[in-house]
């Protein structure tokens, strides 16, 4: 049983103006004004997300919605467990899979075989186990010769196969996926929708943001439109879908 | 999940290579995405939605751990990854003399080089017994350079992998013992001129080798909570790294490592109490085939035991914080 639950999650983030991320600065403020509760740092909170509550369960395929800035990333990063909610609770069940940069601990003077380890330690996969995987993952890529060169010389797109092969190399019970669509030609994008086809079906929760409503109308059951860090709507993401195209015109 | 129609439908229903017209409408300014929350009819027409939230919601989620507790845990998981930053820190060392013929050895003679020529001038500078002087100086700086190297990259200890922190929830620990990893690699190399020199130079190394061991244990400890100090510091104030930058390349001149403590007189003997000497100390005499002074062991412990403590409680009430601050 996978389930994500969140009540009243808020994420903040400080920004650190110039100055007041100097050390200077702060002992500066301490040592002249020692008036507590001033906002001697001029420290400006950006509040990423406010007050989320929602209740995603198994089955659940969720299709996040917003404009740039709306919080989809900052959301899914919280979700996969790099932020943790400056207020509010979050609580997971199951195995959370993060394809949010999919080129994490890409190291570009290792070569491709050295990198299908590394990046599988990343991602939380002992090396060992990486090494029985290493020969499908490198048929999968198709870079041919490639695979034994410096990532240094690869083009972004073969970046991107190698990086895409790792990741999705374990089946997730809870899958993130951020705007995936990254470079790559056609014929490899037509195999990568595949492997993600067959992800997502594997997968307990799905949990994807994407300006691609096309995309999204396809793949989710239920949508959640953010604003402004807020839930501005959810529902059947057919509906969603609908509400947002309305706003947009 | 029957409804999920094929590879070749999917394809046509949407475009593969382009990104879509809408995403760019939402950037066009001019769009009206303010007084949206008017959409909350939306809500109300999916009323499944709310009731999948439960009135009393939370009663059954586990209770939330203490700071303290997520910490110690944090430490203590990623220690048990011992597989992951082993393999970084080797990794580490790999890539930095990839393309070098000799690799990491490089380090070992550079090291050789320096400490020849330092150790046949310098006793005649310091009217020294080059007998007692070289075995001294090399051994000191070879460790020198373990701590000070631990001190400085201490602050990038979370910096350096900021990508990785910011896409991948790993415990923050696991860069800190891969920092530490790395630089007893490191040690186990730049080190190998110590018995060569010894040949040269022989010491009256007895049993009192073994301290050794404990000595590298402890100032390993200490280079755990410099790292995670250090490491959120500088993510935090970016100031930091070069100010402890250049403090260290002072430290190293009045630390007794090219020069010995007697030699300065009873009016500057208090430079021996400082934690840097005495963590130099303990892991120099047991090479050297004598004693430390008494009184380094009691201060090493002293601070490792105040800094671990100092640490910890930092790391307990920060450690959240450390993916915002990268």
């Amino acid at each position: 049983m996978s389930f994500l639950r969140a009540r009243k999650l808020s994420v903040e983030f400080p920004i650190y103006q110039g100055g007041s991320r100097s050390l200077k600065k702060a002992l500066l403020a301490s040592s002249t004004q020692g008036n507590l509760g001033r906002d001697a740092y001029d420290r400006i909170n950006v509040r990423a997300l406010d007050e989320l509550s929602f209740d995603f369960e198994n089955g659940d395929r969720v299709g996040l919605i917003g404009a740039n800035g709306a919080g989809k990333t900052t959301l899914l990063k919280v979700l996969a467990g790099v932020y943790e909610p400056t207020r509010g609770r979050l609580y997971a069940g199951g195995r959370v899979t993060s394809m949010l940069d999919v080129s994490v601990g890409l190291n570009p003077d290792a070569t491709g075989r050295e990198n299908i380890v590394l990046c599988g330690m990343y991602i939380n996969i002992h090396p060992r186990s990486m090494r029985q995987r290493i020969d499908e993952i490198a048929e999968f890529t198709d870079l041919g010769r490639y695979i034994d060169m410096p990532v240094r010389t690869y083009s972004a797109g073969m970046m991107f196969r190698l990086a895409f092969s790792v990741a999705t190399s374990i089946p997730p019970e809870i899958l993130l996926m951020d705007e995936w669509m990254g470079a790559g030609d056609a014929q490899f994008l037509g195999k990568a929708q595949q492997r993600l086809e067959e992800l997502v079906r594997g997968s307990s929760i799905l949990v994807l943001a994407s300006h691609n409503l096309d995309l999204l109308d396809v793949w989710c059951n239920r949508g959640i439109l953010l604003q402004h860090g807020r839930i501005a709507g959810t529902g059947d993401i057919k509906d969603v879908i609908e509400v947002y195209r309305n706003q947009l015109q | 999940m029957s409804e999920l129609p094929s590879a070749e439908a999917l394809s046509e229903r949407m475009p593969v290579a382009g990104i879509p017209a809408e995403r760019d409408s939402t950037d066009a300014p001019g769009t009206r995405i303010d007084g949206c929350d008017v959409t909350l009819p939306l809500t109300e027409t999916t009323p499944e939605t709310i009731a999948t939230i439960p009135a009393a919601p939370e009663a059954d989620w586990p209770a939330p751990q203490s700071e303290l507790a997520r910490a110690w845990h944090d430490l203590v998981a990623g220690f048990g990854k011992s597989w992951m930053w082993v393999a970084m820190a080797l990794q580490d060392i790999k890539l930095r003399y990839r393309g070098s013929v000799i690799g990491p050895f490089w380090l070992t003679i550079s090291n050789a080089i320096m400490i020849a020529a330092i150790g046949t001038i310098y006793p005649t500078l310091f009217h020294a017994d080059i007998l007692t002087y070289f075995p001294y100086l090399m051994v000191s700086l070879v460790f020198w350079q373990f701590i000070s190297t631990m001190i400085t990259e201490g602050c990038q200890t979370f910096l350096s992998v900021q990508p990785i922190i910011q896409q991948v929830p790993l415990p923050f620990s696991i860069h800190v013992y891969r920092l530490v990893c790395r630089n007893l690699i490191v040690l186990a190399h730049s080190g190998l001129v110590i018995p060569f020199g010894l040949l040269i130079f022989p010491t009256p190394i007895g049993a009192g080798i073994l301290w050794l061991l404990p000595a590298l244990l402890v100032i390993s400890l200490n280079g755990v909570w410099l790292a995670i100090l250090l490491g959120m510091l500088s993510a935090r104030y970016r100031d930091v790294p070069p100010i402890v930058a250049s403090f260290v390349q002072v430290l190293f001149f009045v630390t007794p490592i090219f020069w010995m403590l007697r030699s300065l007189g009873p009016e500057h003997a208090w430079l021996g109490y400082s934690p840097l000497a005495a963590a130099v100390d303990i892991l120099r005499a047991p090479l050297l085939g004598v004693a430390p002074e008494p009184e380094s062991w009691p201060i090493v412990i002293g601070m490792t035991v105040l800094g671990c403590a100092a640490a910890f409680f930092l790391f307990a009430r920060f450690r959240s914080r450390i993916a915002y601050w990268v």
